[in-house]
């Protein structure tokens, strides 16, 4: 059974229709990339995925049953770290204040998952002493800190300069490896096609189409995607 | 030296009415706020409506109404001078903090709440652990110069009959003595002086984090 099933899900905002019943499922370890132009809905979907936004209709469900927001992270488009607390405050207050674990593992956690995103030596440091890029990895170590089964990103690059985005691609990378299972709204067009297992295209409130990176990028079926895909890589 | 120590009596007055006016005010001022931001809409109407007329109308017009006001319109019995003097600068002033610390409650991004919501943490935890400390960062210039203008206004209190510094300094003038003013003008420049660097020292505190 796939890890999460998503069926049907609307979303409306005043007058406008942004989620016309996007459905799809995602397996346990698998990279999603979604891509669309803004004003598609993918930044609506993943919000629905992490409960910032409750559907007008639809389901989620992880593992079959409805699911809770603890099964979902997800690291912001501009990271939104707490400025008054140090790298290592940030990722260890959730778990700290939700009491997962006892004190000195969720400090050690904390510790590892900084590493483990190339910060070892900024436990210390406040958000206003990083780059961006740093920001961004104290960002998915935090998420990482809460366990979650799937780890959202909203376009985790798009506020950072071009030469940092690389740190923060290779930490989501890494997160592959290790089997994570990850949903990624992204413009990196070159770093969904290597990345990502699913490809999905999002085009007015609907998934216009859905398949491997090879299947959505070198063969897509729709017209729509293959006029998006044009736009984009002579952007790029 | 009696001129010094009677001055003295009455900025000990003085100084009760600014303690116990902020000790009172400044929590009743947050409880304001959250009613004035209150997804209920009559509350909301209802408490921006209260804070537009506390701040419209002077604080000597609240001064009298509160001390005169129970025993004209409900036969009842007057409170106190000095508890009518707290009860009327701590509505007055938790008005004006309420709207001081919407100002900056609001100008937290939205980013921070939803930040503390996926993580998990309820709107209370995200509120008390995530934005206070930020929110407090921002509001410390202006809530200086809302305090250094209770010091000031204490001296209203006469106007129920409330004794404070400026009147010992007044009781004066039967003798043909000037300088007793000057000399409360002194005790007001000291204490604020030091409300000062105390601001200051602060806000020097809360520098070691930006946002």
């Amino acid at each position: 059974m796939a890890l999460l099933q998503v069926n049907g899900l609307q979303k409306q905002f005043d007058k406008a229709q942004v989620l016309r019943g996007v459905s799809f499922t995602l397996e346990q370890g698998q990279v999603l990339a979604i891509i669309g132009s803004s004003g598609s809905g993918k930044t609506t979907l993943l919000r629905c995925l992490n409960f910032l936004e409750t559907p007008d209709s639809g389901e989620i469900l992880v593992g079959g049953k409805p699911a809770s927001r603890q099964q979902f992270g997800l690291v912001f488009q501009n990271f939104n770290l707490f400025p008054q607390y140090t790298a290592l405050e940030n990722v260890a207050l959730a778990p700290k204040l939700l009491k997962i674990g006892n004190k000195s593992d969720i400090q050690t956690r904390a510790e590892n998952l900084l590493g483990q995103v190339g910060l070892a030596d900024k436990l210390d440091a406040y958000p206003w002493q990083l780059s961006g890029g740093q920001q961004q990895r104290v960002a998915i170590a935090r998420a990482l800190a809460m366990q979650p089964e799937i780890l959202c990103f909203d376009e985790p690059t798009s506020a950072l300069d071009p030469e940092l985005t690389d740190e923060v691609l290779r930490v989501i990378r890494g997160l592959k490896q290790k089997n994570h299972t990850m949903i990624v709204v992204t413009h990196e067009m070159a770093f969904a096609k290597c990345v990502a297992d699913v490809v999905i295209y999002m085009a007015d409130g609907v998934i216009e189409e859905m398949g491997t990176p090879e299947e959505v990028f070198d063969n897509p079926k729709s017209e729509k995607t293959r006029a998006f895909l044009t736009r984009r890589f002579d952007a790029e | 030296m009696s001129v010094t120590l009677q001055l003295l009596q009455g900025f000990e007055e003085t100084l009760k009415v600014f303690a116990l006016t902020l000790v009172f005010s400044i929590p009743l001022g947050l409880l304001v706020c959250f009613g004035s931001m209150s997804r209920i809409k009559p509350l909301r109407w209802l408490i921006r409506g209260f804070i537009w007329v506390i701040r419209g109308t002077p604080l000597m017009l609240q001064l009298m109404v509160i001390f005169y006001g129970p025993g004209l319109m409900f036969h009842m019995r007057a409170l106190p001078r000095f508890t009518a003097v707290i009860v009327a600068f701590s509505i007055n002033y938790a008005c004006y903090f309420a709207e001081i610390y919407r100002g900056g409650i609001e100008s937290i991004s939205q980013g921070q709440w939803e930040a503390g919501q996926v993580l998990g943490l309820s709107r209370s935890q995200t509120f008390f652990r995530v934005v206070l400390l930020q929110v407090v960062k921002r509001i410390l210039p202006p809530m200086s110069n809302e305090i250094i203008t209770l010091v000031k206004d204490t001296a209203l209190a006469r106007i129920i009959a409330v004794y404070e510094v400026i009147w010992a300094g007044e009781s004066f003038i039967k003798s043909g003595l000037i300088w007793p003013l000057f000399y409360t003008g002194a005790f007001y420049l000291v204490f604020n002086g030091l409300l000062t660097i105390l601001f200051s020292t602060a806000e020097k505190k809360l520098n070691y984090f930006r946002g």
